[in-house]
């Protein structure tokens, strides 16, 4: 376990070093925008807040609420072609 | 050392494929969840400003602009070609004209537009072509000339009559047809052959034309050559005679040499000039010969050899030039520029 886990940081910490980590979150984002999944998640955004109430609303609902929705939302497409990236980097650092 | 152990341990075991799929996964987790979250944020803090609702209009602006995706249609919900079959009504003729074609035929109508005004100088010219054609032989020469206004011809075979009776060659050269004018209806345009028709031009724009042009004219076509005025097919008597027949007598060269001498008329110069003008069938493409100074034996060929050809007006009027009645304005006969004299 221990194995693990430090591999895993080590390999977070290449991905931070080399700049890949950057990269890939800003690829993700601009996929995710492409395929409109931030419009929809917005407007499941706009559905809590005025269930919760605009005033009372509060970060840690919005995540809560948000989150798994978000996370189902995202087209398989997007989800392919990141891990391939992924892989690639791992691939060559690992 | 134990460290690099682990370092080298770590990089060996983690080969494990499974293994690997699994932080790939993880990793790609982490990112998805960041996306999440830096959206969460962005919300939160647009409510907290107040700028969340903003962009929102009411449900019937919506139902307004929403997207139209029927066929036929564009997103808006326009047709594409609603007017094609629309007929509009023309305020200046009054007549009920297809959309697509209106704007064509109000061009024309008003008499506006660069190409109305084309046409209708075209149409003067081709109508004044045919009323002088036909009229007495009072007006201008060059124009007016009945013998090579060949654009007449083609309108109105029954012309014939019109034209000088006297001249002893007209009877052939009228029934002698070139096929190539035969078939082009507008004398005036500048057609499939290199040439220009003398008969529609004023005499100042020949004047204009032939001090840059070579102007001979040509037998089979009846046009003037526009090949420069060194031209290889003509030579520079043929270019005399020719601008001496449609300028007048006191035509000047381009050369301008030495004048051209107002002398009295003589037979001889005449048919020298005459024969010039008149080539023999074949010899067109080498005019040397026919310009060349045996003035004699040309004008004896021209003389037996009825051939109907079209020939200039002087060659018609040998005999009797001067009581020719085309060319009553102009002095009796064309006047032979200097150059003659040597033949003499």
């Amino acid at each position: 376990m221990n194995k693990d886990a430090q591999m895993r940081a080590t390999i977070n910490q290449k991905l931070i070093e080399t700049g890949e980590r950057e990269r890939l979150k800003e690829l993700l984002r601009a996929k995710l925008i492409e395929c409109g999944w931030k419009d929809q998640l917005k407007a499941h955004c706009k559905d809590v807040i005025k269930e919760k109430g605009l005033e009372h609303v509060t970060v840690d609902d919005l995540v809560a609420e948000i989150t798994p929705k978000g996370r189902a939302l995202v087209p398989d497409s997007v989800k392919k072609e990141l891990l391939q990236r992924i892989r690639t980097f791992l691939a060559q650092h690992a | 050392m134990s460290l690099q152990m682990k370092m080298e341990d770590m990089s060996l075991s983690g080969l494990d494929n499974s293994k690997l799929e699994a932080i790939a996964h993880e990793i790609y987790t982490e990112l998805v969840e960041d996306a999440c979250l830096g959206l969460c944020f962005e919300v939160h803090r647009a409510v907290k400003c107040g700028y969340f609702f903003l962009d929102d209009t009411d449900p019937d602006s919506m139902k307004d602009f929403e997207i139209v995706d029927q066929p036929g249609v564009d997103i808006f919900g326009q047709v594409y070609n609603q007017w094609k079959n629309k007929e509009c009504v023309c305020p200046n003729c009054s007549r009920s004209i297809a959309a697509s074609r209106f704007a064509p035929h109000l061009e024309k109508c008003l008499g506006m537009g660069r190409n109305s005004s084309r046409i209708a100088n075209r149409r003067i010219a081709s109508s004044n072509n045919l009323n002088k054609s036909e009229s007495d032989q009072e007006d201008n020469d060059d124009i007016n000339d009945n013998d090579w206004s060949y654009g007449s011809e083609k309108k109105a075979k029954k012309r014939k009559s019109d034209k000088n009776p006297n001249s002893p060659r007209r009877s052939k050269s009228l029934k002698h047809k070139n096929g190539e004018i035969g078939g082009n209806p507008d004398p005036f345009k500048y057609s499939n052959s290199a040439g220009i028709n003398y008969e529609t031009l004023g005499p100042e724009e020949l004047r204009t034309l032939l001090t840059t042009q070579c102007g001979v004219i040509s037998e089979h076509t009846k046009k003037m050559c526009t090949r420069s005025l060194r031209c290889p097919q003509h030579t520079d008597e043929q270019r005399r005679a020719v601008r001496v027949y449609l300028l007048g007598p006191s035509a000047s060269l381009p050369e301008a040499e030495g004048g051209v001498e107002n002398d009295s008329f003589e037979v001889a110069e005449s048919q020298a000039l005459m024969s010039r003008l008149q080539w023999d069938g074949s010899s067109d493409i080498s005019p040397s010969d026919s310009a060349s100074s045996k003035a004699s034996t040309n004008n004896s060929e021209s003389r037996k050899t009825k051939k109907k050809k079209p020939h200039l007006g002087l060659v018609s009027g040998a005999p009797g030039l001067g009581s020719s009645k085309k060319k009553k304005p102009k002095p009796p006969a064309p006047h032979t520029p200097s150059i003659y004299d040597d033949i003499n």
